[in-house]
């Protein structure tokens, strides 16, 4: 009796003392592999040396000035050494150390009299004397961080974000009108339109972790931003509707709504970044096709609210969840250069979108006359992506 | 159909991904005023903590200590200043010793080379002799590759560095008569020929004439470049080894006092080198051979070639020179003469 009360008194505490010991054990080995230093790989063979590139990631100008922010993407350390810009040898100032070690960043400052308009390639050395350089297609005064930029980003995002849908909401009266059919093809349109705006996000987060440094990029991180979002949007919608039945409504047009958000705030990141940068002519004509391409969102927002009694402020309150977003994205890409965030931030908008395809889809299953495989549902969601695809012609 | 009422509480829960995504910018925004520094105060600069100031300067106020050159004032004077020459004496033998091993060269500052050199240094050591010397040049190998050395003159087939190759850890001794009299060069001829003349297998080789020159401030100048990322391109030039050394130590010359430039192009990839001196003009002897001299301010040598300078500057001062690529200047290549009386 004894012993058998003292048996599982015991195992509950091993459990415990053994989970510990392959974290013991994996620290030793990691120990002694560390303090063989590179005798393991003279066993095989030589290592290669270094590359000793640095990661360019930001080429700044201002007046007499121009400022390269550079990382150091592999283990070993790297130093500035020397800096070029059109192959010429500038003297320069480091913001920081000029010894970098992995996955440090530093920002060289080079008095430079720049020609406005014109290419510009500027090449950072390292002690190793490896040159990396950047081309700069065009140099333009970098955008500081001022009152007018501030509102200007912010209009910009009002105006290919929150604007556009709320025009599209406008659409509700004249769906209200609409017989139950044409409301289930205009919910399948807007999971059409999700799924483009999904597969688009998704295949953006792709690239642009595919040109992060590999100690920083690969495609896990854009199964984690995908991960986070479609789950998060998962449990909303279980809080939301307090259980198992499929959103509706409201609900249903909020969820729509978070996920177009998401994803306006990926696209508003990308048009300030492009533009600080110099990549972007942020002209009339793009701006106008931002307008077209995102009205059709605020239809797939309205659509889901057609038979629900709604106030003029929760309308006013969903366009802004849906279009606000643009504007912040506008701020944050504009004034900053965090790549990493930014291929996580358009992750997230994938995950997000495809999450409200499957609510808008569940819905369509479940209250749709017909179902999901009615003729009008699929034509209704092939509609949707390809008029995403004709009107996204219009910002490629 | 479940209709799920919507209440404003429920609304702002629903908004909470996106309130979170004001703070998510903002860390985005601090990361990079801790990693880029500082983007704002820019013309701050009590503000900004900078290690490694070489201060602000333009092309043509690029001299002295704001210059970023390797070393201190008198590092190359082994090589800009030629041993004398010694008076006709034929059947006088001249001994060198020269060494070829594996160095890492500093050539601009922080830029550390894999360099291949004879006895340390890229130009290695001027020889010198005069003309129907008897030259006997003992040569080590302690790189790690095979090396020669290449001498251009006139001499025996055997003693020409070509198909003697001397193996790590051998050595081989030139020996042949000096002639004729010029600038000459030596290099190692040992394939990939390209390899071992742009990692700094090269010299200056003085013969001087049976009849001296006239007396004169001597000095030896070997134009080179160095491709520091093997990538088959010069990415710093120099005269001597050191790029902008001499915007940094400016050559002081006296301008009562005939100064004669032993100038050669060993530079490598690029297909010619050139010096521009600035503000006076000097006649220039090709080869260091025969009576034609030419009058100019600008001489340009392909890989090989060479040549004497000889000037007796006009005024006092502080005259610039360099080559007239200015590709070649702004990578190194660019020095100062100061004259005084």
């Amino acid at each position: 009796m004894e012993a058998q009360s003292a048996a599982p008194e015991r195992s509950r505490l091993d459990w415990r003392v053994w989970a510990v010991v392959p974290v013991l054990l994996l620290a030793l080995a990691v120990g002694l592999v560390v303090s063989s230093g590179s005798s393991l790989a003279e066993l095989v063979g030589t290592n290669p040396p270094p590359a000793d590139e640095f990661d360019i990631r930001r080429v700044e100008f201002s007046p007499g000035e121009i400022r390269i922010t550079v990382r150091n993407p592999q283990p070993d350390d790297l130093t500035i050494a020397n800096v070029n810009v059109d192959d010429a040898i500038v003297p320069f100032t480091v913001d920081g150390e000029t010894t970098l070690g992995r996955l440090r960043s530093a920002t060289i400052v080079v008095p430079y009299d720049w020609v406005d308009g014109e290419p510009i390639t500027v090449g950072v050395t390292s002690s190793t004397g490896i040159e990396t350089v950047e081309e700069i297609p065009a140099a333009i005064e970098t955008p500081q961080p001022s009152v007018e930029g501030f509102f200007g980003y912010a209009l910009i995002g009002f105006l290919v974000g929150v604007l556009p849908v709320a025009l599209g909401l406008l659409w509700l009266p004249a769906l209200r009108q609409a017989g139950p059919v044409w409301l289930s093809a205009f919910m399948a349109f807007t999971a059409g339109l999700l799924a483009f705006l999904g597969v688009e996000a998704l295949s953006e987060a792709f690239e642009l972790q595919a040109g992060l440094p590999s100690s920083l990029g690969g495609a896990g991180l854009v199964l984690l931003g995908v991960a986070l979002s479609f789950l998060g949007m998962t449990a909303l919608a279980g809080r939301l509707t307090r259980g198992g039945s499929a959103a509706a409504g409201l609900t249903l047009a909020l969820l729509i709504a978070v996920g177009i958000g998401l994803h306006n705030l990926g696209e508003g990141l990308a048009i300030g970044a492009s533009f600080a940068i110099g990549e972007l002519q942020l002209g009339a004509f793009l701006i106008v096709g931002f307008m077209i391409h995102n009205v059709t969102e605020g239809l797939g927002i309205a659509t889901p609210v057609a038979r629900t009694r709604v106030t003029l402020l929760a309308l006013a309150g969903l366009a802004l969840v849906a279009g606000a977003p643009t504007i912040l994205g506008a701020w944050v890409g504009g004034y900053t250069s965090n790549d990493v965030l930014i291929a996580l931030f358009f992750a997230i908008a994938a995950g997000a979108a495809f999450q409200v395809v499957v609510e808008v889809g569940r819905y369509v299953a479940g209250n749709a006359p017909g179902g999901l495989r009615s003729g009008h549902a699929i034509v209704g969601f092939i509609v949707g992506v390809a008029t995403m695809y004709v009107t996204g012609l219009l910002v490629a | 159909m479940a209709k799920t009422r919507l209440t404003r509480g429920k609304l702002l829960a629903a908004a909470a991904p996106l309130a979170a995504a004001p703070l998510v910018g903002k860390l985005a925004l601090d990361g990079e005023a801790t990693a880029g520094g500082h983007d704002h105060s820019s013309h701050d600069h009590s503000r900004s903590p900078v290690s490694h100031q070489r201060g602000a300067m333009g092309h043509s106020a690029m001299i002295g200590d704001e210059v970023p050159a390797v070393g201190g004032p008198n590092d190359l004077d082994a090589l800009l200043y030629p041993p004398p020459a010694l008076p006709y004496k034929p059947g006088r033998v001249r001994e060198y010793s020269l060494t070829a091993s594996d160095v890492e060269l500093e050539v601009a500052p922080g830029i550390f080379f894999p360099a291949w050199v004879y006895n340390g240094t890229a130009p290695g050591p001027v020889i010198r002799a005069t003309e129907g010397d008897r030259l006997r040049v003992s040569f080590v190998n302690a790189g790690s590759h095979p090396h020669t050395i290449h001498f251009h003159g006139i001499h025996p087939s055997n003693m020409d560095g070509v198909f003697e190759v001397v193996e790590t850890g051998g050595r081989f001794v030139y020996e042949f008569e000096a002639q004729p009299a010029g600038l000459h060069l030596y290099h190692c001829h040992a394939t990939p020929l390209k390899k071992h003349i742009h990692k700094g297998l090269y010299g200056a080789f003085i013969i001087d004439p049976k009849e001296p020159r006239p007396p004169a401030q001597e000095l030896v100048m070997v134009m080179n470049g160095f491709d520091t990322d093997a990538d088959g391109g010069n990415n710093f030039y120099t005269v001597n080894g050191r790029s902008f050394y001499y915007a940094k130590y400016p050559i002081r010359v006296r301008r009562s006092e005939l100064v004669r430039i032993y100038l050669a192009n060993l530079t490598e990839f690029d297909l010619i080198n050139s010096l521009h001196l600035h503000a006076d003009f000097f006649r220039y002897q090709p080869t260091g051979t025969g009576d034609y001299w030419e009058y100019t301010d600008t001489v340009m040598q392909c890989q090989g070639q060479r040549g004497v300078i000889e000037i007796q500057f006009a005024n006092t001062g502080t005259f610039m020179f360099h080559a007239h690529q200015s590709e070649f200047a702004e990578l190194g290549w660019m020095g100062f003469f100061e004259v005084v009386e």
